[in-house]
């Protein structure tokens, strides 16, 4: 074993001497030919070592953007886009990940969050651009839009104090008309995280309907993603309803949105990232208090979407929107404005 | 301005000869002085996603910023990931086993500066004047029972279960990672590497292998080592040379 450096309180890096002997044998090579350096390398994602570095003959994959339990997302340039001179062919490609993908309706349950996703056609919602098959590698994928920007958990990471109002509403108010178009259309996101939602030089952008579910009659023959065979969830955003197994609602979203918009407005999950059944059974929410950038007329509504009872939670994301709306941008109010 | 021109290095991963998959990931980026090796945390579901998002998120840091503000940079990114891997995880019911963890060593170079940031047990060494210094402590069971417990090395690596970490990327709600500040000299060689590459190989012959003039000979030394003995876990290297 070689000794580690010791660091004296003053931080100052001792070194201390190795238990070895140097080497006798010494070769050098210093004239020997060395090969131009690139920039960066990073080394081959392993873990889908069974895909190709260009998918379906077009997609070339470029880097990792981000991962989770359950699938991969890429950035990837389109060389038929690029063929013919598109100015960005850049696209977001999703795959599952290798566990996931042998599962034998993998490849429906992805062609599901692709279908979903394409019947909301909201400026706040990510746009798909298509499914596809590589028969090659026998993946199933799907190709968005690229954004450029930052999700909201990276957006938390560097605000650990949360945004001042004036900022916020612009992120919060367009997050709840997504939100409340998709209701409308009878679709449930499913999970509503910061993580899913993007920042972007286009404005803000819903993304990631892979546990979306539409209501019955919409997109009728869709194949619905079984809870009972596939309950998946993320744990400090899944309301206590979901966390139990019963069926998902446009209420479950609300719980969550609450969650994200409590975060950004303190800095600090209304109830420490636990498990919503827990915040439930230790009474967190009864000493649950209002977030310091959030302006006391919305606290009623943000306190009711966070309700841990399904049926307490009676608010919308529509009527959230509209309560959070500034008093001072209503029309009469300006009028009474003084003049400067 | 590239910040480490006059850095060379060499990069390599490798499964081993029994682990299907590869879970260690390594990037390198001589023209902006930044190597890193994460090793995704074994046994657990989606550890090669966590050391490939490790460093793809690196690899995108701006570059333009000095020394200091990209410390931080690199520290914040990975605190973000610390998040990403741990609270914004989605988790399957018939899924037991769902954190997904990684450990990180990256050494940023600028001039005559250096900083090593770690979190777990894959380690940055630095070959100086004929001598071998491992400048990171390994975040692991085993390097807690020497330090609390005063056992010593053949104690500890006999302990159940001695090398459980103690710290990773995604493995618990706070992130500490360890800072280290040197400064480099002429003729100072690094290696970042994970434990599959170290636990194999004596100190004399990582020794050697630095002692070698280019990274690349040094690297195909130490794989060849390596791979001669029994390689049970992936292993992964990366060696700077100034």
């Amino acid at each position: 074993m070689t000794d580690p450096l010791q660091t004296d309180p003053a931080g100052q890096a001792l070194v201390a001497p190795p238990g070895d002997d140097p080497p006798g044998d010494l070769t050098y090579f210093a004239f020997a030919e060395s090969k131009e350096l690139e920039p960066a390398r990073t080394s081959a994602p392993s873990g889908f070592s069974t895909m190709p570095e260009v998918l379906a003959g077009r997609y070339c994959i470029e880097r990792l953007l981000g991962a989770g339990g359950m699938g991969a997302v890429y950035r990837a340039r389109d060389l038929l886009a690029e063929q013919y001179g598109d100015p960005d062919p850049y696209v977001a490609l999703k795959v599952l990940n290798e566990d996931f993908a042998e599962s034998p309706d993998a490849s429906a349950v992805l062609y599901s969050e692709f279908c979903i996703t394409r019947y909301l056609r909201h400026d706040n919602v990510l746009r798909v651009h298509g499914f596809h098959v590589d028969t090659s590698c026998e993946r199933a994928f799907i190709t968005m839009e690229l954004m450029r920007g930052l999700t909201l958990d990276k957006l938390l990471c560097e605000r650990p104090l949360g945004l001042p109002w004036k900022e916020l509403q612009d992120i919060v108010l367009p997050l709840l008309d997504a939100l409340a178009y998709a209701h409308a259309c009878g679709v449930v996101h499913g999970d509503m995280k910061p993580s899913n939602v993007m920042l972007s030089e286009k404005g803000v952008r819903l993304f990631d309907f892979g546990l979306g579910r539409a209501e019955e009659g919409v997109l009728a023959g869709l194949p619905h993603l079984s809870r009972e065979r596939f309950n998946a969830w993320t744990p400090g955003y899944a309301a206590p309803e979901l966390l139990e197994h019963r069926q998902l609602s446009a209420c479950a979203d609300i719980y969550a949105v609450a969650c994200v918009i409590y975060e950004l407005a303190s800095g600090k999950h209304p109830f420490r990232h636990l498990p919503s059944t827990q915040a439930r059974d230790q009474h967190l929410g009864s000493a649950l208090k209002p977030p310091c950038h959030l302006p006391r007329h919305g606290w009623p509504a943000l306190r009711t979407a966070l309700a841990f009872d399904a049926g307490a939670r009676a608010i919308t994301a529509g009527q959230m929107r509209d309560a959070f709306i500034a008093p001072s941008s209503w029309p009469w109010r300006r009028k009474i404005r003084p003049s400067r | 301005m590239p910040v480490a021109a006059h850095w060379r290095s060499a990069a390599r991963t490798h499964a081993g000869k029994v682990r299907e998959r590869n879970e260690d990931a390594c990037l390198e980026c001589p023209e902006q002085g930044l190597w890193v090796v994460a090793d995704g945390m074994g046994g657990h579901q989606g550890g090669d996603i966590a050391s490939q998002m490790i460093v793809a998120s690196l690899a995108e840091l701006p570059v333009h910023e000095n020394f200091d503000d990209r410390l931080i940079g690199i520290r914040q990114c990975l605190h973000w990931l610390n998040r990403r891997l741990g609270q914004e995880l989605t988790v399957s019911a018939g899924r037991q086993d769902s954190i997904i963890g990684s450990t990180v060593v990256a050494l940023l170079v600028e001039e005559n500066r250096a900083a090593c940031v770690w979190a777990g047990d894959s380690r940055c060494y630095l070959w100086r004047g004929q001598r071998l210094y491992q400048l990171s402590r390994d975040h692991s069971l085993q390097q807690q029972l020497i330090d609390e417990r005063q056992m010593n090395a053949r104690q500890a690596r006999a302990y159940p279960g001695a090398h459980a970490l103690t710290r990773a990327v995604g493995a618990a709600e706070q992130l500490t990672l360890e800072v280290l500040e040197l400064e480099v000299f002429p003729g100072d060689a690094f290696l970042l590497c994970s434990d599959g590459l170290y636990q194999g190989l004596s100190s004399d012959a990582l020794g050697r292998a630095l002692n070698l003039a280019l990274p690349a000979m040094a690297l195909e030394r130490l794989f060849d080592d390596a791979l001669r003995g029994a390689a049970r876990d992936n292993l992964t290297a990366v060696v700077i040379r100034g």
